[in-house]
C-alpha cells in the first residue's frame, strides 16, 4: 500500500499537484445538463444536505456579442443582439434601437410607439408565463407548467402574425418597427387572448401561488435584505421583493408608460416566496396594461421614421456620440450603451443584462446554508437568465 | 428614490394565503378537451407573412450585393450563373441556410424587390454530404414556389434534391413537382469571373472559383 505522502511526492515529481481531499465536505456540480440550471452551472460544496460554499460557474453561452456587434452595420445588429435574452427577445432590440435613436436625434412616430409598447408588454406577459412554467417544473407542479406553456403559445401565435416569427421576432428597428399591425382582426385576437389569459390566472393561484406546499418550500428561503440588494445592483422584481419601490417604467419613463395606469408591487420580506408573488402580481398588471393600450387604440400615422439617409441601409451612418438606454424587463433593468464613431458600424455596443447582478455574487451568497432541495428553487425565484450573464 | 410619486400596490393584494383544498381545483380540467394538435393528422395554421425561405426573381435581380452587405450572418454570396449556355449579366445571391437567421433584412433592403420570402419553413435532411447541398441554393422564382405549394401544402422546401457536379460546376435542382432545373456556376463574388468569356481551359476556371465552403 502506498501512503498518501508518497503519492503526493510522486505526483509532484511528474509535474502534477494532487490537492488534499477535504474529508468533511463533498463537492457537487450542478451542471448545464441539469434540468434546473439551464446552461449554467454552480459548484456546490456540501456538508450533509446543506451548502457550505457555492461558486457560480457561468460562461457556457458566451458568444462574444460585444465583438461581433462591432463588425456589423447598424441595422444588422438587431438580428444579432436580440439573442442576448432568450425569453423576451424584444427587450435587447428595443434598448439598442432607443440608444441609436438618441444618437440620431430621431423622434419615433406615435403609431410606432404604441406598437412598441404593446410588443414590450406582450413580451413581458409571455416571459412571465415562461417563468411560471419553469418554476412549476422545478417545484414539481407539472400541471401548472403545462398550462403556462399552452397560454404562452397564444401569445406566440400573435407574435407570429405581427412579426413573422415566433420567438426571435426581429421587429423593432431604430426609427420604428418593421411592419404595420396586420389589421383589426389582429387587435381583436389580442383582446380575446388577454381576456382569456386573465380569466385563467385564478387557476395558477389555486395550483401554485395558494398551494400550501409552495409556501412550505419557498417561505424564508434565500432571504436578501434591502442594503445587500442595493449594494449588489439587483434590479427588477428581485429588488422590489426587498422593499425598494423602483421600476424603470416609473423612475425613467419611456414610450407610452407615463400615460398608463398600473401599480408597482413591493414586498418587504425578500425571500423566494415574495419574489414569486411579485411576479404573479406583475403578470396581472401587464395584462391590465395591455387592456388599457387596446382601449386607447393605435394612433394613425407612419410606423417607421422617414429619413433620406435610410435609402442605403448597409452604408447608413450614425453621427459620432454615445447613448445609454434602459428598459424594465421581467428580469430587471436591461441597459445598452452604444458608442458611435461616425461610421457605418458601431464602435462599441455594451449590453448590461440584469442577471449579471443577481446571477453570480448574489446567488452565491443566497445559497450558503440552503438545503440541496432549495437550490433550484432559489435559482428560479431569482429568474436567472444565463445568456444575459455570458453574452 | 425615497420620494414615491407612483402607485404602489398594497401588500394585501399581492400576498396570498396558503390553502390545503384549493390545489385540488386543478382537477377540473380532467374532463375538458385538450389543446394539443395531432400534427401528422391535423394541420397548423401559420401566419401569412411567416418569414421562411427566400424566392428570387432572376430577371429583376441586378446583382447590387445590398443583400450580401446587410446580411448579419454573412450567409449571402454572389454567384455568377450560366443557364442553357447563356451567362447571366449580373450575379445572383446564393443563400446558405446553415448560417441564415431568417431575419429577412435582405428582403427589406432589395431595391428592385427581386428577393422575396415565402412562408415555407421545413427543411430536414440527414448528415450525408449530397443531402447537405440542399442548404445552399440560389432561390427560384416565387411563382414556381407558389405552384409547388398549391400541390403540396405542407410548408416544405420546394426542392427535393440538389446535385452539384464538381468538374463541370453544373447544379441540378430536382423540384418537388418533378421538374428539373439546371444551371452552371461560373464563379463567386461581386466581380465577374475571369474565365467566363473564353472558357477553354479547366485550370483557369478552377482558379476563379473559390472552394465552396
Amino acid at each position: 500500500m502506498v501512503s498518501q505522502s508518497e503519492l503526493i511526492k510522486e505526483a509532484r515529481e511528474n509535474g502534477m499537484d494532487l490537492l488534499p481531499l477535504d474529508k468533511d465536505t463533498y463537492e457537487l456540480f450542478f451542471g448545464p445538463q441539469h434540468m434546473a440550471t439551464e446552461n449554467f452551472s454552480i459548484i456546490l460544496k456540501m456538508d450533509g444536505h446543506r451548502v457550505v460554499k457555492a461558486i457560480a460557474n457561468p460562461g457556457f453561452l458566451h458568444r462574444g456579442f460585444e465583438k461581433l456587434a462591432e463588425l456589423r452595420p447598424w441595422y444588422t445588429n438587431i438580428a444579432l443582439l436580440l439573442r442576448i435574452c432568450v425569453p423576451e427577445p424584444d427587450v435587447p432590440e428595443m434598448i439598442y434601437s432607443m440608444a441609436v435613436e438618441e444618437i440620431m436625434g430621431w423622434e419615433v412616430p406615435e403609431r410606432a410607439q404604441w406598437i412598441r409598447t404593446v410588443v414590450l408588454e406582450m413580451a413581458r406577459v409571455s416571459a412571465y408565463l415562461f417563468w411560471t412554467m419553469g418554476m412549476a417544473f422545478k417545484l414539481g407542479v407539472y400541471t401548472a407548467g403545462q398550462w403556462a406553456a399552452a397560454y404562452r403559445e397564444r401569445f406566440m401565435a400573435l407574435f407570429e402574425e405581427l412579426t413573422g416569427a415566433r420567438v426571435y421576432h426581429i421587429y423593432t428597428i431604430p426609427g420604428g418597427v418593421r411592419r404595420d399591425i396586420p389589421g383589426d382582426k389582429w387587435l381583436r385576437q389580442l383582446k380575446d387572448t388577454v381576456e382569456y389569459v386573465k380569466s385563467k390566472l385564478p387557476d395558477f393561484d389555486h395550483l401554485i401561488f395558494e398551494n400550501y406546499i409552495t409556501f412550505r418550500r419557498m417561505e424564508g428561503i434565500g432571504v436578501m435584505d434591502k442594503k445587500f440588494a442595493l449594494e449588489e445592483g439587483v434590479t427588477g422584481p428581485n429588488l422590489r421583493a426587498t422593499g425598494v419601490p423602483y421600476d424603470v417604467r416609473r423612475a425613467d419613463p419611456y414610450l407610452l408608460y407615463p400615460e398608463l395606469d398600473f401599480e408597482v408591487p413591493v414586498l418587504k420580506e425578500g425571500d423566494a416566496l415574495s419574489r414569486a408573488l411579485i411576479r404573479r402580481y406583475e403578470l396581472e398588471q401587464d395584462l391590465y396594461i395591455l387592456e388599457q393600450l387596446l382601449e386607447m387604440g393605435p394612433p394613425s400615422g407612419p410606423y417607421k421614421i422617414q429619413d433620406p439617409r435610410l435609402k442605403n441601409l448597409p452604408r447608413f451612418k450614425v453621427p459620432a456620440g454615445d447613448a445609454f438606454a434602459h428598459v424594465e424587463s421581467t428580469k430587471g433593468d436591461f441597459g445598452a450603451y452604444v458608442v458611435s464613431d461616425g461610421g457605418n458600424k458601431p464602435y462599441r455596443v455594451q449590453i448590461r443584462g440584469p442577471s449579471i447582478a443577481h446571477g453570480i455574487r448574489v446567488l452565491e451568497q443566497l445559497l450558503v446554508g440552503a438545503r440541496i432541495a432549495d437550490v433550484p428553487v432559489i435559482l428560479v425565484s431569482l429568474d436567472n437568465c444565463p445568456p444575459d450573464i455570458d453574452r | 428614490m425615497e420620494e414615491i410619486d407612483f402607485k404602489v400596490a398594497p401588500e394585501s393584494k399581492i400576498k396570498k394565503k396558503p390553502s390545503y383544498i384549493k390545489p385540488w381545483l386543478g382537477l377540473k380540467y380532467l374532463f375538458k378537451k385538450p389543446v394539443t394538435i395531432k400534427i401528422p393528422y391535423e394541420k397548423t395554421q401559420i401566419a401569412e407573412k411567416y418569414r421562411g425561405f427566400h424566392s428570387l426573381d432572376w430577371k429583376k435581380c441586378i446583382g447590387c450585393n445590398f443583400c450580401g452587405q446587410i446580411c448579419p450572418a454573412r450567409a449571402i454570396e454572389m454567384t455568377w450563373i450560366e443557364v442553357n449556355g447563356k451567362a447571366e449579366k449580373r450575379p445572383h445571391p446564393k443563400i446558405d441556410y446553415g448560417r441564415c437567421t431568417f431575419c429577412q433584412f435582405c428582403v427589406d433592403v432589395c431595391p428592385t424587390g427581386a428577393l422575396g420570402f415565402v412562408s415555407n419553413y421545413m427543411l430536414t435532411t440527414e448528415w450525408r454530404e449530397e443531402e447537405l447541398l440542399l442548404y445552399d441554393w440560389v432561390p427560384i422564382h416565387p411563382d414556381k414556389i407558389k405552384e409547388i405549394n398549391e400541390k403540396y401544402p405542407d410548408y416544405r422546401f420546394p426542392v427535393s434534391k440538389i446535385e452539384f457536379n464538381k468538374e463541370t460546376k453544373e447544379v441540378t435542382y430536382y423540384l418537388r413537382d418533378g421538374e428539373v432545373f439546371k444551371f452552371r456556376i461560373l464563379g463567386y463574388g461581386v466581380r465577374p469571373p475571369a474565365a467566363a468569356k473564353p472558357k477553354p481551359a479547366a485550370p483557369k476556371t478552377g482558379e476563379a472559383k473559390k472552394e465552396q465552403g
